[in-house]
């Protein structure tokens, strides 16, 4: 759960430059499509994991009602 | 121990030992509420003060590390104390736990020690760490029944996912809970595998409720945690110390939610915004390039038309020089031209503009 909640972000990073690279001066004509193509399957992915992620709450067995 | 009529005599330091039995049999602990009088410190250690109303007064002592919270003359307080008869046969009470009772005593009591910790800059801007962006492993201390607890988790799920979240239940208010609450964070810290973040939270209550957060020994453990703290104790309106010490404050447990993650469905629409906006802009790109195509292929076409048309006008130049020379120009403007030999007495050929003549050389003079 950990693992994949690091590879969003991770994801999220790899969007966002992607999406900076269409702004910037390495803006080449060509591959935009293909770019394009791979920034949109990306987005779905994100989407996914962001939806299906939960929380794992454990509660803790120590007490703390007195010392131990 | 002598007898008289069977009645057992005591000593006056037996007697005292068995009615503190007593005592301790009978009360063993008093909870009372009322307020204080002649309060002093001594050697820094040793408190004494009298609890008294309007019917009577008692003495009372305690040592400093007890006094959880800060006291004076006039202030009103609850103390659970066991009473006592000393060697010197005063009576008096052992004060275990004491804290100020009503608005007024709660109020003053926050001032005091905001004040003092104040000084000793525990609530400085420069000691609050950020949290990390999003964390992955979070220590929460509260009590699992109570309802800021429920809100906590129910936003935090909503809002991301993936987070473990190791919960130490605790007591949120009465006596025990600063220490549970210590012991909580003190166990968070001592862990092989820290958490990234330490929340603390409880949802609203009444000034006596919330004075749990003001206590002197959770303030500073909060601010001396080696794992940032988060805090959102009550409402908005509700400001505790222990908010003030602790390197984020929420103003409620569901605010802490807020604050600790991000909201995934806004990032879902941030991400299909960002990629949708993509293709309009390389739509635009294209476009941009199309126009600096149309505006190359225009420039192109205006050099090659300036180009025709200088030939055109040097080749119409060299039309009007030529046509000056044409002969029959020349006739037109009433000049002949003459063909044969010039000797006297040959025929030779007059052509002007509009005849072909001939005639007879009668004389030739040299110039």
């Amino acid at each position: 759960m950990l693992s994949t909640s690091k590879a969003i972000q991770d994801k999220i990073a790899e969007l966002t430059a992607m999406v900076e690279w269409f702004d910037s001066d390495e803006f080449v004509l060509e591959t935009a499509l293909e770019k394009y193509q791979i920034a949109e399957k990306l987005a779905a992915e994100i989407e996914d994991d962001l939806t299906s992620l939960k929380n794992e709450v454990q509660i803790v067995k120590q007490k703390f009602d007195s010392e131990k | 121990m002598e007898k008289s009529q069977n009645q057992p005599a005591y000593s006056v330091s037996d007697f005292i030992a068995v009615f503190n039995q007593t005592l301790e049999y009978a009360y063993p602990n008093v909870i009372i509420e009322g307020e204080v009088a002649s309060f002093k410190v001594s050697h820094g250690k040793f408190v004494f003060f009298d609890i008294k109303d309007a019917g009577g007064s008692i003495n009372c002592f305690m040592t400093i590390w007890q006094m959880r919270q800060p006291i004076q003359d006039g202030m009103k307080v609850i103390l659970t104390a066991s009473p006592k008869l000393t060697q010197w046969g005063k009576f008096s009470l052992t004060v275990k736990s004491l804290r100020p009772s009503g608005e007024g005593a709660i109020k003053k009591s926050f001032d005091l020690l905001k004040e003092k910790l104040d000084k000793e800059g525990l609530f400085a801007i420069e000691r609050k760490r950020t949290l990390p962006h999003i964390p992955k492993h979070v220590g929460l201390i509260s009590s699992t029944g109570a309802a800021g607890y429920g809100d906590f988790i129910k936003i935090l799920g909503d809002r991301w996912g993936g987070i473990k979240i190791d919960v130490a239940n605790v007591q949120v208010q009465g006596e025990s809970a600063p220490d549970q609450i210590i012991r909580a964070i003190n166990y968070f810290n001592q862990q092989e595998l820290l958490p990234e973040v330490i929340i603390i939270i409880r949802g609203g209550g009444s000034a006596d409720d919330l004075s749990t957060f003001n206590d002197e020994l959770l303030v500073r453990a909060i601010a001396s945690s080696r794992v940032p703290t988060l805090v959102g104790v009550g409402h908005e309106v509700d400001e505790s110390l222990a908010d003030l010490a602790a390197d984020v404050r929420a103003s409620t447990p569901s605010n802490a939610a807020q604050i600790l993650v991000p909201d995934r469905q806004e990032i879902i629409r941030s991400i299909h915004g960002q990629v949708g906006s993509l293709f309009a802009r390389v739509l635009q790109l294209i476009d941009q390039h199309r126009r600096l195509v149309d505006s190359q292929l225009r420039g192109a076409i205006d050099v090659i038309a300036k180009t025709i048309d200088e030939e055109f006008r040097r080749i119409k130049s060299i039309q009007s020089i030529l046509s000056q020379l044409d002969p029959k120009v020349i006739l037109g403007r009433g000049y002949a031209m003459l063909r044969g030999a010039t000797k006297v007495g040959t025929i030779i050929e007059i052509e002007t503009n509009k005849v072909i003549m001939k005639a007879e050389v009668t004389n030739v003079i040299n110039k």
